[in-house]
C-alpha cells in the first residue's frame, strides 16, 4: 500500500471542524505537523506518479513532490466529498489537464517564504 | 591482550595521491602550445538538458579524488573495470571513466595516438589529453554492465535498469568514440563562491586533518540539505572511533548535474555548513567538503567510489545507509550495506571492499534509520526504537512538499537555520528547485572560472 499525506495548517483544519474527518487528522512528528493520511492502491498511485511532474515515492511510500495545484485541489475534494477515500482522488484525476496546466506555472507562482533569514546571513558572515 | 588499538590516517588508494595539475601558467602555455588539436568540451545531454560534464570528472581525477585513476581508461581497462571492478593494475575502482566524442568530432579532430589534445572549457584552455588509444564503444553495452541486471547480479539488481534512472542515463548517452589517455590540467581553475570554501582535494584535507589533529574522521555523503535525522546520524556514526568517538565528521556534497526538484547545490553545501556555524555540531568536530561528480546512482557501485573518494581523503570511516546513493526501486534497499558487510561476488566482491586484495582501507559504518519517536521524545535509533505506530521516518521528499506548501518546517525536522539556507538559494534561483532554467544557466556557468590563457596557436 502506498499513502499520500494532505498537511493541514490552521486554515485547513478550521474548514474540517465539525465533519466526520475531524476525527481522521493524524499527529505527525509529535504533534508539529498535522495531516490526513490516505492509503492509496499501488496501481493509483502509479498513474499520479505517471502523470503529474515531479511525483514521487519516497523510502516511507508515501507520494510525494506533487504539484501544490494537486494538493490544494485533492484537498477541496476531500472538504466537499468528506472523505479520504480513493474516490478523492478519482475525482481529482477528471481535472487534470487543469491541473497540469496550474503545475506548468507553479516555478513562476509559488512565492518564497517571507521570513526573515539575517540568522543564518549574520552566521555565514562571522 | 588487544595490542593496538588507535587509527591512524590511511594510504591513499593505490598507495600515492594522484596529482595531474600544473600551477605554473608558462608551462601550462607550453603543454597546450604541443598539442596538436583542440576540442572543446560538451555536456552529456538525454531530452535537451545537461545530464553530465567530463570536466567534473577531469577535476577529480586531476586532483586525486579518484587516485590511482589518472585519465581516460583504455579498452583493456575498461573491460576489466566492467567485468571485475578492477583497475589494470589491480586496484578496486567501480566505474568506467571515458573522455567519449561524436564520430564527427573524432574525423574532425584528426588525432591519432601519441598526440596531445588540448581540452577548452567556457572558451579557455583548460587540460590535455595525451592520447594513448582510440576505440569505440557500445553505450548500451557499456551502460548495462555498469550497473548489472536482475540475471547476472542477482543479489542485488531487483528490477530492469531503464531511463527513469539518472545513471545508466549518463551512459546510454554517451558518445560512441573514447580517446583514452592521462589527463593533465594546464590553467588551474578557479572554484566559484560558495564553492571555493569546500573545495578539500585529498592533499588538502590530509593536510587540514592533520593541522586539526584528526586521525580518526568518519565521512557522511550528501546529495541533501540536512534535516535532524541527518544530524542525528552523523553525530550517532561518529562515536566508532577508536578509542574514542571519530575525532571528525567530514561531510561531503556530490557537486554535478542533478534532478529537477533537488535542491540547488549551493544550498546542500552551505545548509551542512551552517549545521556547524549555528553549533549543531561544532565546527572543531564538522567539516562540509565536495567533490565534483555528476552523480550516478550506483548504489553499491557508487558506495565503491565514495569509499575510494573520502579515503583519498584521509578518511578512516564511512557511513552506509539504507538506499546509499540509491534512485527508484532498481537495486535491493540494503545492496550498498550488503558490498560493505559481505561482499557482493557478482560485481567481484567475494569479500568486503576492505577484505579484498587492493581494496579500501575503510571502516563501513553501517547504519540503519534514525526517525523521530513521540514516545522517545527524541530523534532515535530505528533499531533500538520499538513504539510502532507511534515513531516518523524522516524524509526529504516530505520536507521538499513541505517546504513547496509554504509551511515553516518545525524543529524537529529542519534547523530553522537551515531553512534560512535554503530560503536563501529559493530567493535566488525560484522554485521548484534545480528547475530547468536553473540547470540550464549553471551547465554554463559551471562552478569553476578559468583565468585566460592565450594560445596562438588555436584563437
Amino acid at each position: 500500500m502506498n499513502y499520500l499525506s494532505v498537511l493541514l495548517d490552521a486554515k485547513r483544519l478550521s474548514d474540517l471542524k465539525g465533519s466526520p474527518l475531524e476525527g481522521k487528522v493524524t499527529d505527525m512528528f509529535g504533534g508539529a505537523l498535522k495531516a490526513l493520511v490516505m492509503e492509496v492502491p499501488e496501481e493509483l498511485a502509479g498513474k499520479i506518479i505517471d502523470n503529474l511532474p515531479g511525483a514521487r515515492l519516497d523510502a516511507r511510500f508515501f507520494i510525494e513532490e506533487v504539484p501544490i495545484a494537486f494538493k490544494r485541489a485533492l484537498f477541496e475534494k476531500i472538504k466537499t466529498m468528506k472523505s479520504i477515500g480513493t474516490e478523492v482522488i478519482d475525482a481529482v484525476f477528471a481535472d487534470l489537464p487543469k491541473i497540469k496546466e496550474l503545475a506548468a506555472k507553479e516555478s513562476e507562482s509559488l512565492p518564497v517564504p517571507d521570513i526573515d533569514i539575517s540568522e543564518a546571513l549574520a552566521l555565514q558572515k562571522k | 591482550m588487544l595490542g593496538e588499538l588507535h587509527i591512524t590516517t590511511p594510504p591513499p588508494h593505490g598507495g600515492h595521491l594522484v596529482d595531474r595539475v600544473i600551477r605554473d601558467p608558462d608551462e601550462g602555455k607550453k603543454m597546450a602550445d604541443g598539442c596538436s588539436a583542440v576540442y572543446d568540451i560538451k555536456p552529456t545531454l538525454y531530452k535537451d538538458m545537461p545530464i553530465r560534464n567530463v570536466y567534473r570528472e577531469i577535476m577529480s581525477i586531476c586532483y586525486g579524488f579518484f587516485s590511482p585513476v589518472e585519465g581516460s581508461m583504455r579498452s583493456e581497462e575498461l573491460e576489466r573495470v566492467l567485468n571485475e571492478r578492477r583497475l589494470s593494475s589491480g586496484w578496486v575502482f567501480p566505474y568506467p571513466m571515458l573522455f567519449d566524442i561524436s564520430k564527427e568530432d573524432l574525423k574532425k579532430l584528426g588525432v591519432v595516438p601519441g598526440d596531445r589534445l588540448l581540452l577548452r572549457l567556457k572558451g579557455q584552455p583548460f587540460a590535455v589529453l595525451d592520447i594513448e588509444e582510440i576505440y569505440n564503444i557500445d553505450p548500451l553495452d557499456v551502460t548495462t554492465r555498469t550497473f548489472g541486471t536482475v540475471e547476472k547480479n542477482p543479489e542485488v539488481v531487483v528490477v530492469p535498469f531503464d531511463e527513469k534512472h539518472p545513471g545508466y542515463t549518463i551512459y546510454k548517452y554517451f558518445n560512441t568514440e573514447v580517446l583514452a589517455g592521462k589527463y593533465t590540467i594546464i590553467n588551474e581553475p578557479k572554484l566559484k563562491p560558495p564553492f571555493d570554501r569546500f573545495w578539500f582535494p585529498p592533499a588538502k584535507s590530509r593536510e587540514e586533518y592533520k593541522r586539526r589533529g584528526w586521525t580518526t574522521v568518519i565521512n557522511h555523503q550528501t546529495r541533501n540539505v540536512p534535516h535532524v535525522g541527518h544530524e542525528a546520524l552523523m553525530r550517532n556514526a561518529a562515536y566508532i572511533g577508536d578509542t574514542k568517538p571519530c575525532d571528525g565528521i567530514q561531510v561531503n556534497a556530490i557537486i554535478g548535474a542533478k534532478r529537477i526538484g533537488d535542491y540547488p547545490d549551493e544550498a546542500i553545501v552551505e545548509s551542512h555548513e551552517m549545521v556547524n556555524l549555528a553549533g549543531y555540531v561544532g565546527p572543531k568536530r564538522h567539516l562540509a567538503t565536495m567533490c565534483l561528480w555528476d552523480m550516478r546512482y550506483g548504489n553499491p557501485i557508487e558506495s565503491l567510489l565514495h569509499g575510494i573518494i573520502r579515503q583519498n581523503m584521509g578518511c578512516t570511516h564511512h557511513m552506509f545507509g539504507r538506499d546509499h546513493a540509491a534512485l527508484g526501486p532498481y537495486y535491493d534497499m540494503y545492496a550498498a550495506q550488503t558490498l560493505w558487510e559481505k561482499g557482493i561476488p557478482s560485481f567481484g566482491f567475494p569479500k568486503p571492499p576492505y577484505a579484498v586484495e587492493k581494496g579500501l582501507y575503510m571502516r563501513p559504518q553501517n547504519m540503519a534509520e534514525f526517525w523521530y519517536c513521540p514516545h522517545c521524545a527524541e530523534v532515535t535509533y530505528s533499531e533500538s526504537c520499538t513504539h510502532k505506530g507511534e515513531f516518523q521516518r524522516f524524509s526529504g521528499s516530505f520536507i521538499r512538499s513541505l517546504l513547496a506548501e509554504g509551511i515553516f518546517p518545525p524543529s524537529v525536522i529542519m534547523r530553522r537555520e537551515v531553512y534560512q539556507i535554503v530560503v536563501k538559494w529559493w530567493k535566488q534561483f525560484g522554485y521548484p528547485f534545480n528547475n530547468k532554467k536553473y540547470l540550464t544557466e549553471r551547465e554554463k556557468e559551471l562552478e569553476v572560472d578559468l583565468p585566460k590563457m592565450e594560445v596562438p596557436k588555436f584563437k
